[in-house]
C-alpha cells in the first residue's frame, strides 16, 4: 500500500475524529458526553415513566381480591414464574434449624423459613458478584466449559426441580399407585434436586469439552460406566433382593423385567462403545442403540398402557417401582446415552472454530505481507478471511508465507499459521490417498 | 508463470534439494555414531550446506551469500563463551523437517522428527543450541525433546555472556540493521527471540543498532517462506524489506535465519548484476558471521578445516 494513498484517506484530525488517543487525551473528544446530554434525556424519560405508573396507580386502581389462605384452598400457588422460590421455601425443612443467641438482642433463628429466603437469594447473589468472580474475555461455552456446565446445572436445579417440588401436593395427587399411595414420594422429590443437576452439569462439561478438541475418554468410561453399574446393581436389588418388591408387584415381575432391559441394555452397549470401540464406530453405535432404547420403551409403554384394564394395571405396578426410584432407573440411563454421544462426537472443525470468533476487524488484512504485492489480493481479496471461508480456489492457501504477521495483531489471538499447517497437510493427504504421487 | 494444480500464477518448484530431503527421510536406520569429546551441549547447524549447494545450483548466487560460515562463526562463537559442543551436522542427523512440515508433508516430517529424536536421545544431549530461526521453532514446539532444553545460539550466547573486545580505533562506525525472523519471533509464545541479538549488536563497540520500519513482532517477512516459492511477488516482498534497510541507511543488514540470508542475498547478488547500478549499498549477513568477524582468535578447526587457518573458509564450501 502506497503510503500518500493511505494518508489520503485518514480521518484523522479531521471534525470529530481524535488527533491523540490514550486516557492522557487532552483534544475533543468525538460523541456525545453523558453529562449533561444524555443524563437530562435519560432523566426525562425516567420522570415520564414513574408518572405514567403513579396516575395508573391513583386513577385506574387494580383489585387485587382477597389473599390466599389455606382456608379458601388447599393448594397455595403463586404465579408460574415464582414456582421456583416457593419450591425452595417448601424444600427449606431439610436444613437444621437453631437458634442462636437466644434470650438476648441478638437473637437470630435460623428457621426453615431463613433458609428458604437464603436459598431465593442465591441465584441474586451470585449474579451480582459474577462480574467479580469470572474475569476472562471468553464468551463462547465451548471456550470455557466449566462456568457453563455449572450454569446450566444451577439453572436446572433451580428453576426446574425447585418449580417442580413446589406443586409435590398436585404431583402426589395426580400420580398414585393402584393402592392410592403416592407414586412419587418426598425423599425422591428432594433427591431430585440433587441428581438431575449433577447429571447436567456433568454431561455439558464433557460435551462442551470435547467440542473444544478435548479428548474425553477419559472422563466418560467411568462417566458412563459408573451410571450403568449404579442401574444395574439397583435392578438386580430390586428383582433379587427379599423384601423390595411389594406382594402387589410379584405377578407384574416379567413386564418389570422387561422394563428394566430395555433401561439397561443400551447404557451397557454405550458403557462398551466407548470403552472399546475406535470414536468413529463409538458414534454410530450409541446413535443406534439411543434411538432403539427410546423405540422400545414408547412401545412397550403404549403396549401396556392402551391394551386393556388388566395391562394397564400391570403398568400402574410396574411404575410403583420405577417412579421412586426415578433419579437412577429413568434418568441415568438418559444421561448415560446422550453422554457417551456427547463425548465421542466430532469436535468443531478447524477452522469453524477459530473463525467463529473473527470479527472481521480486518486487522489481518492491513499487516498480510501478501496483500502489498499480490494484485489479487490489493483487489479486495482477503487472505486469511478468503482462505477462512473457503472462498478460494486454494491460491491464499499457498500463497501464504506463514509469517503469523496476522496472529500478531490480531484481537483475538487466532492462530492463522495452525490452519494453514493443518489444511496444508490434508492437501497432501488427499493427494496421497487418491493415488497421486506423494513427493 | 504457469498453470498449476493450485491456481494459476503460482510456481511452486520442488527444488532437487526437496527431492533429495525426502527421500532421505525414507531411511530410518539409525549409524553408529563415534564421538569425539562427549558434552551436553549440541550444536545443530541446519541445512546450511544445502543452501549454499542449492544457491549455486540454480544460479542464484556465485558466492556472495555464504551459509556455510554460520556453521564456522557460531562454533568460533560457542568456544569464545567456553563451550566446546557435539556437532550434530547433517553427515548423520536429518533435516529438521521444518520446510516439508509447512509444504504439508507431515508425513515425512514425523519420519524426520522420529530419527532425529532417536539421536538427540542417543546422545545424551542437555541443551539443544540451532542457529537457524526455523530450526529453533521446530525443535522447540513441533518436536517433543522432553528435556532437552532447546535455545537459540544468540540466547545462549547473550545469557553465557559473549563478550566482543574494543575494536581497532581505525575501524569506522557501522549502522547495523536486524532482520526478525517470523519463526523465533512472533511464532514463538514461549522464550521469543527479540532482545538477545540486540544485546549482543550493541556489546560491538563501533556499531549503531538502528531498527528498520517494522521490527520486533511488527517484522515483515523476509518474503519467501519454507522455499515454496521464488517469483515476482516474493522477490517484490523481499525488496520492500530490504529497501527498508536502505531507508534507515544501514551498513548491514543482520539476520537471524538462513532462510533469510537466502533471499536477501539472492536479491543483493541480482541487483548487483548491472555494473555502477547497485541498489543495495549495505551487506547482508548472518548475525554469528557479523558477531565473530569481530572476535579475535582463529576460526573454528573441525574435521573437514584446515588445522592452520586464519582466514574464514571461502563461500561455497560443502560443509
Amino acid at each position: 500500500m502506497e503510503i500518500e494513498h493511505v494518508k489520503g484517506k485518514i480521518m484523522e484530525g479531521m471534525p470529530g475524529f481524535p488527533r491523540q488517543y490514550g486516557p492522557v487525551r487532552s483534544d475533543h473528544q468525538p460523541g456525545v458526553p453523558f453529562f449533561p446530554q444524555e443524563s437530562a434525556r435519560d432523566f426525562v424519560l425516567i420522570f415520564l415513566l414513574v408518572a405514567i405508573m403513579f396516575f395508573l396507580s391513583a386513577v385506574v386502581t387494580p383489585f387485587l381480591g382477597p389473599a390466599r389462605s389455606p382456608q379458601i384452598s388447599e393448594l397455595i400457588v403463586p404465579d408460574w414464574y415464582l414456582l421456583f422460590s416457593w419450591g425452595l421455601l417448601k424444600v427449606a425443612d431439610i436444613f437444621p434449624q437453631f437458634t442462636i443467641g437466644a434470650g438476648t438482642p441478638l437473637k437470630t433463628e435460623f428457621s426453615a423459613a431463613f433458609w428458604g429466603d437464603l436459598l431465593s437469594g442465591i441465584p441474586v447473589i451470585f449474579l451480582l458478584i459474577l462480574p467479580f468472580i469470572d474475569r476472562g474475555r471468553e464468551a463462547r461455552p465451548a471456550k470455557s466449559p466449566v462456568r457453563s456446565a455449572f450454569g446450566i446445572a444451577f439453572l436446572i436445579a433451580w428453576i426446574f426441580t425447585a418449580s417442580l417440588y413446589s406443586i409435590r401436593e398436585v404431583v402426589a395427587q395426580r400420580w398414585q399407585t393402584p393402592n392410592g399411595s403416592p407414586l412419587i414420594d418426598d425423599i425422591a422429590m428432594k433427591w431430585f434436586f440433587v441428581i438431575p443437576p449433577v447429571l447436567v452439569g456433568l454431561t455439558s462439561y464433557i460435551g462442551l469439552r470435547r467440542l473444544g478438541y478435548q479428548p474425553m475418554r477419559k472422563w466418560l468410561v467411568p462417566y458412563v460406566g459408573g451410571l450403568t453399574a449404579i442401574v444395574a446393581v439397583q435392578s438386580a436389588a430390586i428383582l433379587f433382593m427379599p423384601g423390595w418388591l411389594g406382594p402387589q408387584v410379584r405377578p407384574y415381575i416379567v413386564q418389570l423385567v422387561i422394563f428394566l432391559a430395555i433401561l439397561l441394555i443400551p447404557m451397557a452397549v454405550a458403557s462398551f462403545a466407548v470403552f472399546r470401540l475406535p470414536e468413529s464406530r463409538a458414534r454410530k453405535w450409541i446413535v443406534r442403540v439411543g434411538v432403539a432404547g427410546a423405540i422400545a420403551f414408547a412401545i412397550a409403554y403404549v403396549a401396556l398402557e392402551y391394551t386393556g384394564a388388566a395391562n394397564r394395571l400391570a403398568m400402574s405396578w410396574v411404575l410403583s417401582v420405577l417412579e421412586p426410584s426415578m433419579n437412577t432407573l429413568l434418568l441415568m440411563p438418559i444421561f448415560a446415552v446422550v453422554t457417551g454421544y456427547l463425548g465421542v462426537r466430532r469436535p468443531y472443525s478447524t477452522y469453524e472454530y477459530l473463525l467463529n470468533e473473527c470479527y472481521q476487524c480486518g486487522k489481518c488484512h492491513t499487516v498480510c505481507p501478501v496483500t502489498k504485492v499480490e494484485d489479487d489480493a490489493l483487489g479486495g481479496l482477503n487472505l486469511v478471511y478468503n482462505t477462512f471461508k473457503k472462498q478460494h480456489d486454494g491460491v491464499p492457501l499457498w500463497t501464504c508465507l506463514a509469517c503469523d504477521a496476522c496472529s500478531a495483531v490480531c484481537p483475538l489471538d487466532i492462530q492463522y499459521s495452525d490452519y494453514i499447517l493443518e489444511e496444508r497437510s490434508k492437501v497432501h493427504a488427499r493427494m496421497a490417498a487418491d493415488g497421486g504421487s506423494r513427493e | 508463470m504457469m498453470e498449476t494444480e493450485y491456481g494459476p500464477g503460482r510456481t511452486i518448484p520442488h527444488p532437487v534439494m526437496f527431492r533429495v530431503l525426502d527421500s532421505e527421510a525414507d531411511d530410518l536406520t539409525v549409524p553408529e555414531i563415534k564421538v569425539e569429546h562427549k558434552s551436553e551441549y549440541a550444536y545443530y547447524p541446519g541445512c546450511v550446506d544445502y543452501y549454499d549447494v542449492e544457491m549455486q545450483f540454480s544460479h542464484m548466487n556465485y558466492g556472495d551469500t555464504n551459509h556455510g560460515i554460520i556453521f564456522d562463526s557460531s562454533v568460533k562463537l560457542l568456544r569464545a563463551v567456553g563451550i566446546q559442543p557435539m556437532i550434530l551436522d547433517r553427515s548423520f542427523m536429518k533435516c529438521c523437517g521444518h520446510d516439508q512440515l509447512w509444504q504439508g508433508k507431515v508425513d515425512v516430517f514425523e519420519r524426520m522428527r522420529e530419527y532425529n529424536t532417536k539421536i538427540i536421545k542417543m546422545l545424551g544431549v542437555k541443551t539443544f543450541i540451532t542457529s537457524c530461526a526455523e530450526g529453533y521453532r521446530t525443535f522447540k514446539l513441533d518436536y517433543k525433546l522432553d528435556g532437552v532444553r532447546v535455545v537459540h545460539i544468540t540466547q545462549f550466547l547473550y545469557e553465557r555472556g559473549l563478550r566482543i573486545p574494543p575494536q581497532p580505533d581505525t575501524a569506522k562506525k557501522i549502522r547495523v540493521a536486524f532482520q526478525d525472523p517470523c519463526r523465533s519471533g512472533r511464532q514463538m509464545p514461549i522464550d521469543p527471540v527479540y532482545e538477545e541479538p540486540r544485546e549482543l549488536v550493541k556489546r560491538v563497540d563501533n556499531a549503531e543498532l538502528v531498527e528498520l520500519k517494522t521490527f520486533r513482532a511488527d517484522a515483515q517477512c523476509c518474503g519467501v517462506a519454507q522455499m515454496m516459492y521464488c517469483n515476482d511477488k516474493t522477490k517484490g516482498l523481499t525488496a520492500k524489506r530490504m529497501d527498508e534497510a536502505t531507508d534507515v541507511d544501514a551498513d548491514y543488514l543482520l539476520v537471524a535465519c538462513p532462510k533469510c540470508l537466502t533471499h536477501f542475498g539472492c536479491l543483493h547478488h541480482e541487483n548487483k548484476w548491472k555494473p555502477g547500478e547497485e541498489r543495495y549499498g549495505f551487506k547482508v549477513m548472518d548475525i554469528t558471521q557479523f558477531l565473530a568477524e569481530r572476535l579475535p582468535g582463529d576460526w573454528p578447526t573441525g574435521s573437514n578445516i584446515d588445522q592452520k587457518r586464519k582466514e574464514p573458509p571461502l563461500p561455497g564450501r560443502r560443509g
